[in-house]
């Protein structure tokens, strides 16, 4: 009777030790290494991903924790990596070495669910789990109000 | 089609006379890359060059830097040999060459090329020198790849090539705009010669230089797709995590590996040798697995006994203070010129004052990280790095086997910072490879990736000013003492070499009488270039003392450092003198300083310059600062690099840096004590926050000076501008960095 765990809707046994964080089941038994290792302890952002929707850092998640709930990673935030996040992230040329980014993207987009007209004091308290070593926090602002604009323009 | 090795561009530009573009082996070259179409291949090559006092490059034999190859279907695709992190270069490096190739941006792809100097020419990336070396050869690869499409294409029409152009990835007969594109005309092009000399295009025709260009690879970037050294994944790989000796010099003296082996998943606990060759892996005792989570658990298990050696006692807060009585009395002479004695005897004004600085951690966000492959005949490496020359230099000698035999895949760097120049990470998967006989990824854990660094050197710097009745600086002694880089590769040095202090002697400030001198620093951890490396104190101390100076005696900071530039009468300094003076001025105007009286209370405005790696950035910051409490509210930042190869690159560099200047001012400093790191994450190595960013505007003199690189330059000005201004808003005259909470 194991476990399953829904990632990117697919369905995936949990078949190793139950205190594996989530971070390395996805890494290196699932092979989706857009989520990345940056601290091992919750303080840096790197790792975010969703459950149930709701940013969560997969390092120190144990996978036993998720069993059957829904995980959302990079990789799967959006069908063909046109979220409003990944354009805005586009459009403002975001990304210097990218390597945070994923999890940037993912706080964020967990964040922008449910605010729909971030303030810039709104986005640094919402964003500042994230660290990024390159520098790239002024274009992750902008990037986070655009694609909120985007978002929740009115139709 | 032709098959030859000619090279053959001549000297008739003077900028063409050290390199060399040849038409490629095209069979042989197609073998290499596993291209699958036919078309045409140029190579282009550089002669030997140095950076930071390294010979780069191998031997005189053709050397090329970079490939373009241009498919049948017109795709073309361009190889960069020099390591990417994030700065940009294989973008920037890639639009020099479309420009002048005259592509359809939107038909070029970029390809990090493997770590072979003899295909693609010196490698090491750092020194802020990229573009520096390969502004140059990259466009004349691009602009002799252009001249042999238009000569195919003359051909077929039956015309002279002067009736050709190209546009855009066609060639267009002038007479009758038929058009014929790149892809038509790839092999056909193949056969023509290679052109003699190539004309460069002027700057007013640039389609892609300069301009605002994204980095080619941030569509993947964006959905998580592009890979770095932590991602290579492969069939049978086995995981392993490692633990160094906590003290630089300490030794294993035993390890219980019984309950690591006991833990389900893991293969083997097995010893790692220090390599005896700079830049060598420490050793230590790594975990096998068949995943990283069980090898770092089971790391966690072992009993290590450490022979910590003769380091054991360092601690940084007793080392600092000893660094900074050693500047304040005389130490050993690096450079002279005047007579300081007379210079300070005859002073109207002096001032005196001593700062300092604490190690740091590169820290980038992706720990230091590969894959090592070793088989009986082969050996294959997927890392980040800065230097796989010196991979293959390093492993060829630990598995008595060629360089050529070791190949490196250069994926792509999660940040670097100098750090991955030093690639002891990729040394012990070659080791733990070797020993279980599969493909093994080691990623060193965030902790241990703070705690067995290369080190930006902790420092102190003793400044004494002297300024005569007319308010001239007529005097300057600079009295410093670090660990230097020297110390990685002879550790019996007592302070930095007189070399080590030569960017503050040869920097371009007119004061007449000057010495410097280097005291007593002897290092006891590895200290390794840090991004800006020395400029980041040296233009510390040197922004504040100014600044100091020209509040003691009353006067406007700008119009002194303008004074001490215009005193400078050497011919030889003329540029530097004009570029460092015109970013600081116009510096001085984007942040409205004539009118920084009329700031609120509690803000201030501050203002510094510094050359560094051939490129002068100036920066104004203007802070509020109540109590110890700095904000930062707004960066205004003049670069001069001379011609700006990508506006969008150049810009984030900027804004790097100032994150990274924050960082190390306010926040940041690696602390030893009993000989080991005492950090060992991002809560106590506290890195800026998005929340702690200011507004950054940063401008570029225009100008037509060669472009110079900016991985490095943003850092030197940072830390006095925001001294400078935290004084003019506070009082306080922070003197020690990360800045500590006084009293006034």
């Amino acid at each position: 009777m194991s476990q399953s765990i829904n990632i990117n809707d697919k369905s995936y046994p949990i078949d190793v030790e139950a205190d594996m964080p989530l971070l390395w089941f996805l890494r290196d038994k699932l092979e989706l290494t857009g989520t990345k290792y940056g601290c091992g302890m919750g303080i840096c952002g790197a790792c975010t991903v969703h459950l149930d929707g709701q940013a969560v850092r997969s390092c120190v998640m144990p996978v036993s924790a998720v069993a059957g709930k829904t995980i959302t990673t990079i990789e799967g935030l959006s069908a063909t990596g046109d979220h409003p996040l990944q354009k805005a992230w586009l459009a403002n040329k975001v990304p210097q070495c990218g390597y945070c980014q994923s999890g940037q993207i993912m706080n964020a987009a967990s964040f922008l669910a449910t605010n729909k007209t971030p303030t810039s004091n709104d986005i640094d308290n919402a964003m500042q789990g994230n660290i990024c070593r390159c520098g790239t926090y002024q274009r992750i602002k902008q990037a986070v109000s655009d694609a909120a604009d985007e978002m929740y323009k009115e139709a | 089609m032709t098959d030859s090795d000619q090279s053959i561009l001549g000297n008739q530009d003077p900028l063409l006379n050290k390199n060399t573009v040849s038409n490629q082996s095209r069979r042989k070259f197609l073998k290499q890359s596993g291209l699958a179409t036919g078309g045409l291949v140029l190579g282009i090559s550089l002669p030997q060059t140095t950076i930071a006092g390294f010979k780069m490059g191998e031997d005189s034999s053709f050397n090329p830097n970079a490939f373009i190859h241009i498919a049948d279907d017109g795709d073309a695709l361009i190889y960069c040999g020099r390591c990417e992190m994030g700065q940009g270069i294989s973008t920037a490096l890639s639009a020099a060459v479309a420009d002048e190739l005259e592509a359809d941006w939107t038909r070029v792809s970029i390809k990090q090329g493997e770590g072979n100097a003899e295909k693609y020419g010196p490698q090491d990336t750092g020194g802020s020198a990229s573009i520096r070396v390969m502004y140059i050869p990259m466009r004349e690869a691009g602009a002799a790849a252009k001249v042999m499409l238009v000569a195919a294409a003359a051909k077929v029409w039956g015309v002279s090539a002067e009736e050709c152009v190209a546009e855009n990835h066609y060639v267009i007969n002038t007479n009758n705009q038929q058009k014929l594109s790149y892809g038509d005309l790839a092999s056909l092009a193949a056969n023509e010669s290679v052109p003699a000399s190539v004309i460069l295009k002027e700057k007013k025709d640039f389609k892609y230089i300069g301009k605002d260009i994204a980095r080619h690879n941030q569509g993947d970037i964006v959905i998580g797709k592009l890979t770095y050294g932590v991602d290579t994944k492969l069939p049978g790989l086995r995981y392993a995590a490692m633990t160094h000796c906590p003290v630089m010099g300490g030794k294993l003296k035993s390890v219980d590996k019984a309950a690591a082996m006991q833990v389900k998943g893991v293969l083997d606990v097995i010893e790692i040798p220090r390599f005896e060759v700079p830049f060598g892996t420490l050793g230590g005792v790594a975990v096998v697995a068949d995943n990283t989570w069980t090898a770092q658990q089971a790391l966690k298990k072992l009993k290590i006994e450490w022979d910590l050696g003769e380091h054991q006692r360092y601690d940084t807060n007793v080392y600092k203070a000893q660094l900074v009585k050693n500047v304040e009395r005389p130490a050993q002479v690096a450079s002279e010129r005047g007579d300081i004695t007379q210079a300070f005897a005859e002073a109207e004004h002096v001032i005196k004052a001593t700062y300092t600085g604490g190690h740091l951690s590169h820290a980038p966000m992706e720990p230091n990280a590969s894959v090592v492959w070793v088989q009986k005949n082969s050996c294959e490496v997927w890392a980040a790095t800065q230097s796989p020359g010196d991979i293959q230099t390093v492993l060829a000698q630990y598995l008595e086997r060629d360089p050529k035999d070791i190949y490196v895949n250069v994926t792509m760097a999660g940040g670097a910072f100098g750090r991955k120049f030093k690639c002891d990470y990729v040394h012990e998967a070659a080791v733990l490879s070797q020993a279980v006989n599969a493909p093994v990824q080691l990623i060193w854990s965030r902790e241990e990736d703070m705690r067995t660094g290369y080190y930006h050197s902790i420092n102190a710097q003793h400044i004494e000013a002297a300024m005569d009745k007319d308010g001239n600086v007529t005097g300057w002694l600079h009295r410093a003492a670090f660990p230097a880089i020297a110390s990685l590769f002879d550790p019996s040095l007592d302070r930095a070499p007189a070399s080590a202090l030569g960017d503050i002697d040869n920097h371009p400030f007119g004061i007449a009488n000057y010495r410097s001198e280097s005291g007593k620093a002897i290092a006891h951890t590895r200290i390794g270039w840090y991004r800006a490396v020395y400029a980041i104190f040296y233009g510390f101390a040197f922004g504040s003392a100014v600044d100091e100076l020209a509040y003691k005696t009353k006067k406007d900071t700008l119009s002194l450092l303008t004074n001490i530039y215009d005193n400078n009468k050497n011919p030889e300094q003329a540029e530097q003198v004009a570029r460092s003076k015109g970013a600081l001025v116009m510096a001085a105007e984007k942040s409205n300083w004539a009118n920084r009286d009329k700031l609120p209370n509690n803000q201030g405005l501050g203002i510094a310059v510094h050359y560094s790696f051939n490129s002068y950035v100036a920066m104004a910051v203007r802070v509020e600062a109540k109590g110890d409490d700095i904000k930062v509210l707004e960066v205004d930042v003049v670069v001069d690099c001379g011609q700006v190869l990508n506006l969008d690159s150049a810009t984030a560099q900027m804004e790097g840096a100032i994150v990274m200047g924050m960082s190390l001012s306010l926040r940041t400093e690696v602390v030893f004590r009993n000989g080991a790191v005492v950090n060992s994450n991002y809560h106590n190595y506290p890195v800026l926050r998005i929340n702690e960013m200011p507004q950054v505007n940063v401008y570029f003199v225009e100008n037509d000076f060669k472009p110079t690189g900016l991985g490095e330059p943003g850092l030197g000005p940072f830390a006095p501008a925001l001294a400078n201004a935290v004084f003019a808003a506070s009082g306080k005259r922070y003197r020690d960095l990360p800045f500590k909470p006084m009293s006034l």
